[in-house]
C-alpha cells in the first residue's frame, strides 16, 4: 500500500481506544461560598450591592463590574423573578436522549440585576412564556448541599397563570 | 474607591475531605479513539503476528522502526515492508522508581531505547527492560523480545512484554 492508496473498508483502519481519568472540581469562590450558604443553611438569597453604580449582583460578586469596587454591601433579596429566556433540553451533555425534555431558563431575579440559570417545573413547556413570573422550589434543609441544585427547580407563581 | 485585597487563600486537601469549602465535581467523559494511521497499523497488526516491521525508503535505502509512510531525511514515500529481527541494543535506558500518577515504586520500571536488528543504525523503539538486575544494564546491552502468548496480542505494542538480555559467551547477565 503506497501513501495514496485509500482503504476499502473502514473496518480496516486500525484506531486505538483509550481513556482519559479526569476528575474536575469547582470551588465556590469566597462570594459564592457566602451565597450557596445561605441557601442551604437559612432558605435565603443574598445578592451584593454596588451603591456608586445602583448595581445589585445575582448571582453576588466580590467586585463590582463596572468600577471594580470591592463589595462589602449585601443584601437579602426575594427570590420571585421572571423567565428572562428559555429553552427545552432533550438530550444531556453525553448526546444520551433524556427521560423526559426538561425546560432550562434564564431566571432574572425582579429585586437585582442578575439571575439564575436552572430548570423550570411543574410547567408544560408550551405554556411558558418570556415574562412568566416565577419561584424556586427548594430541596428540603436536611438534603442541601451548598450547591445550586439545593434549589430543585423554579415553577410558575402561583395564582399567575399565563 | 478603596484598595482591597483578600489575604491569600490555599486550599488544601483537607478542605475537600471535609468538605470545609463549596464545591462541585464533575467527570468529564475522556474516552478517545486515536487513528493508527497506515503505518502504524501495519506495525501493530505485525506485533498481533509476532513480528516487528519496519519501512524502507528507496532514495536513502534507509529501513526505519516504527514504520511511517515517508522518509524523513529525503521527502519521498516510503515503498516497502521489512520484517525486522526481535532482537536489538540498547541506546539509552532508565530506572524508574515512580509510575506516570506518581506512585513510587520499590522495583524500578526500565524503560529503554532499543535499536532493532534489521533497521537502519540508531532506529530504535521505545520499550521495557526486564529479567534483568536494575543495576546491570548497560548500554550497548543485547537483548530480544519477550512475546506475549499469540492468544494474548491485541496487536498493541505490549504484545511484547519487555526486552530481555540475550545470553552470549561474551557478555553474560552476570557481568
Amino acid at each position: 500500500m503506497s501513501l495514496l492508496d485509500r482503504l476499502e473498508h473502514a473496518g480496516d483502519a486500525l484506531t486505538w481506544r483509550g481513556d482519559m481519568p479526569t476528575e474536575g472540581r469547582y470551588t465556590a469562590g469566597i462570594a459564592g461560598e457566602r451565597f450557596f450558604r445561605a441557601i442551604k443553611d437559612e432558605g435565603r438569597f443574598l445578592a451584593a450591592v454596588c451603591l456608586e453604580c445602583d448595581i445589585t449582583y445575582m448571582p453576588p460578586r466580590l467586585y463590582c463590574e463596572e468600577c471594580f469596587a470591592h463589595l462589602e454591601d449585601w443584601i437579602e433579596v426575594e427570590p420571585i423573578g421572571h423567565v428572562h429566556t428559555f429553552t427545552v433540553v432533550h438530550h444531556d451533555l453525553d448526546e444520551q436522549p433524556l427521560p423526559e425534555p426538561r425546560i432550562m431558563a434564564f431566571v432574572a431575579l425582579d429585586e437585582t440585576d442578575g439571575g439564575l440559570v436552572h430548570y423550570l417545573d411543574e410547567v408544560d413547556p408550551e405554556d411558558v412564556y418570556l415574562g412568566m413570573p416565577v419561584e424556586p422550589v427548594l430541596k428540603d434543609p436536611s438534603e442541601r448541599k451548598g450547591s445550586i441544585t439545593d434549589i430543585r427547580y423554579f415553577r410558575p407563581v402561583m395564582g399567575s397563570s399565563g | 474607591m478603596e484598595a482591597f485585597v483578600y489575604d491569600t487563600i490555599y486550599l488544601r486537601r483537607d478542605d475537600f475531605e471535609d468538605r470545609t469549602i463549596l464545591f462541585e465535581t464533575w467527570d468529564p467523559n475522556a474516552q478517545y479513539a486515536w487513528d493508527a494511521g497506515v503505518a502504524i497499523g501495519r506495525y501493530l497488526q505485525g506485533l498481533k503476528a509476532g513480528h516487528i516491521i519496519g519501512r524502507s525508503c528507496p532514495e536513502c535505502s534507509r529501513v526505519l522502526v516504527p514504520p511511517r509512510m515517508f522518509c524523513e531525511s529525503c521527502f519521498c514515500a516510503t515503498d516497502r515492508w521489512v520484517t525486522l529481527e526481535d532482537t536489538g541494543t540498547v541506546v539509552t535506558f532508565s530506572r524508574c522508581y515512580v509510575t506516570w500518577d506518581m506512585v513510587q515504586l520499590k522495583d524500578p520500571l526500565m524503560p529503554a531505547v532499543i535499536a532493532i536488528d534489521g533497521a537502519s543504525p540508531g532506529m530504535g523503539i521505545m520499550h521495557m527492560l526486564g529479567e534483568v538486575e536494575p543495576a546491570a544494564l548497560q548500554i550497548g546491552m543485547r537483548v530480544r523480545a519477550v512475546w506475549k502468548p499469540p492468544e494474548e496480542r491485541s496487536g498493541a505494542i505490549t504484545d511484547i512484554v519487555y526486552f530481555k538480555p540475550v545470553e552470549t559467551p561474551d557478555q553474560g547477565r552476570e557481568d
